[in-house]
């Protein structure tokens, strides 16, 4: 029931996050190629030193149609949309979870509901996560469908794993706000930790020296890129052993703080 | 007669705040227990430590014959709770709320449903978005109430509706009891849940009070006659003046049987005159005005 409850609080969002996605493709498809020269002469761009911008730039302006391809599907997927939208949407769609329960006192009588902490936690979070998940895959999958009007087979495997990659980066973004929404309050202070973590994390991106220590390096297209290629195979990024195995830590991560999201729901008092 | 609700000893402090100091209880089942006390006496941690929703710092409790730090989800599984504050789920329409609460319920008793929607009279198709906060309360009950449990417990569930509603829900109530329910309440209308509950207790700084204690405040309360002088009229001779409230009516304490003092005062010198009555705030005065809870 709860479940239930919270997809009809989420489905519109989610819906809206699924064609936004999708609109993401109409500016890079028909804007790109004369956006890029405008935006390399650009001072800001220049004084950050972001290599991969030129990267994307010569790749989409390639005259190589495979290449330039597998490269606005990673510019278009991930770059803008795992990054920035997903996260956006893991806010919206964590923020409210508890903590407006709180606010608008249905937060007890949740609790007295005859059913358990834990089966409360995971009956609110599977609907939002399915509805921030799902669309990932669906863009990836229309994006299959519209590579035959550049008559090019797309690497349906490698996009899959990047596809992973990306939910698994939204879902973790989407528990730590939900962890938040648990132990805070009120939405608005939520959204401003949650908002104050991100925007740590971008000025830290955009800090050429230390921008590797950044979260949104693991979702930018120095990450994509390979994994696009066919240079990543599936074990490299699931096995933090052998190799980075990036995915993995980020599935840890999403455990980790679902743990504590149990946590403190059980600890949560009226 | 075997008990619902047995408890000795309990008490919680949320940090320095000691909120319950030692509560002894014990409701049998199918009993009507009532439980008045000024705003921070306690009422709602001990409904919450009752279900288990908060923990004790010490005692022992038993509710339904389980221990609520243990049991606590087969607890509300036998048990309806009503939150004293408690708000709505806005985007929902009454018929959605009342789907969605029994959903979590093995059973409800159509009967007593019908009979409930009947006497609220709610428009359940509509968002409860544009329902009244007496019509909010209704909908509340009547999820709260339907269900067929064994116990219910509701803190404040006479809150924000008229009289009408008021007593049509102790009718409810009332029939609820005599199928055996155990019925645990708060309130503030001393009077209707006097009339309404077999057993009061009050509950004052985290403690009961001793019934011997209630009982010589209320006796004291009944030589304490409200009246409301015309004005220029002297207060009649054989009373002293206790308190005078905002509208103008004296609380008096007359020297012997307040009936008596009342017949000797001269009609034509007062508007109002009321001997009796105990007020719920007069209580709380009087009593948080002598040290000491239950002995």
């Amino acid at each position: 029931m709860i479940a239930r409850k919270t997809w009809r609080e989420v489905r519109v969002m989610a819906f809206a996050y699924l064609v936004i996605l999708e609109l993401l493709c109409i500016p890079v498809l028909l804007l790109w190629p004369d956006f890029y020269p405008e935006l390399q002469r650009s001072t800001l761009m220049k004084n950050l030193g972001i290599d991969w911008l030129g990267r994307i730039g010569e790749a989409v302006t390639n005259n190589n149609e495979q290449v330039a391809y597998l490269n606005w599907c990673a510019v278009m997927l991930f770059f803008r949309s795992a990054n920035l939208v997903c996260t956006a949407a893991a806010v919206l769609f964590g923020t409210g979870l508890f903590a407006r329960e709180r606010e608008n006192q249905t937060f007890e009588s949740m609790l007295a509901l005859p059913i358990s902490r834990g089966r409360m936690l995971w009956q609110k979070v599977w609907p939002p996560a399915l509805g921030l998940v799902v669309p990932i895959y669906l863009v990836n999958a229309s994006a299959i469908l519209w590579s035959w009007q550049v008559e090019l087979d797309l690497p349906k495997w490698e996009l899959f794993l990047a596809s992973t990659h990306a939910a698994v980066f939204a879902v973790m973004f989407f528990l730590l706000t939900t962890l938040l929404s648990i132990r805070m309050r009120v939405q608005a202070h939520v959204a401003a930790g949650v908002g104050a973590f991100i925007v740590l994390q971008i000025g830290v991106y955009m800090t050429q020296r230390i921008r590797s220590y950044s979260l949104f390096h693991l979702a930018d297209f120095e990450w994509y890129g390979p994994v696009l290629a066919g240079n990543t195979p599936a074990w490299q990024m699931f096995d933090p052993i052998r190799s980075h195995g990036f995915t993995t830590y980020l599935l840890l991560a999403g455990a980790v703080l679902y743990g504590l999201a149990w946590r403190a729901l059980r600890k949560a008092e009226p | 007669m075997d008990a619902a609700i047995e408890v000795t000893g309990l008490h919680k402090a949320f940090g320095p705040r000691a909120v319950l100091r030692g509560i002894d209880l014990r409701v049998a089942r199918g009993e009507l227990l009532g439980v008045v006390g000024p705003n921070g006496a306690g009422k709602s941690t001990l409904f919450r430590t009752l279900l288990g929703l908060v923990p004790s710092d010490r005692g022992d409790l038993r509710v339904l014959g389980l221990e609520p730090r243990t049991a606590s989800i087969a607890i509300r599984t036998r048990t309806c709770y009503l939150p004293g504050e408690n708000g709505s789920y806005l985007q929902m329409t009454g018929r959605e709320y009342l789907n969605y609460v029994f959903g979590f319920r093995a059973r409800t008793d159509a009967a007593r449903l019908a009979r409930l929607q009947d006497g609220f009279a709610l428009p359940l198709q509509q968002k409860v978005r544009s329902f009244s906060a007496g019509m909010k309360q209704k909908l509340l009950l009547l999820g709260c109430l339907s269900p067929d449990v064994d116990l219910y417990v509701l803190d404040e569930p006479d809150r924000a509706l008229d009289a009408t509603v008021r007593f049509f829900l102790r009718d409810e109530l009332r029939a609820m009891q005599r199928l055996g329910k155990t019925i645990l309440l708060s309130s503030h209308h001393l009077g209707e849940v006097e009339a309404l509950a077999d057993r009061l207790e009050f509950l004052l700084e985290g403690t009961f009070v001793a019934p011997s204690r209630l009982a010589a405040a209320r006796a004291e309360l009944r030589q304490r006659p409200r009246v409301r002088l015309r004005a220029g009229q002297p207060l009649p001779a054989g009373a002293s003046e206790v308190a005078r409230e905002p509208d103008g009516t004296l609380v008096v304490r007359t020297d012997g049987d307040p009936m008596r003092w009342l017949r000797t005062v001269p009609a034509d010198a007062v508007d109002s005159a009321e001997i009796g009555i105990p007020r719920l705030e007069d209580l709380y005065q009087l009593l948080l005005g002598q040290p000491g809870g239950r002995a």
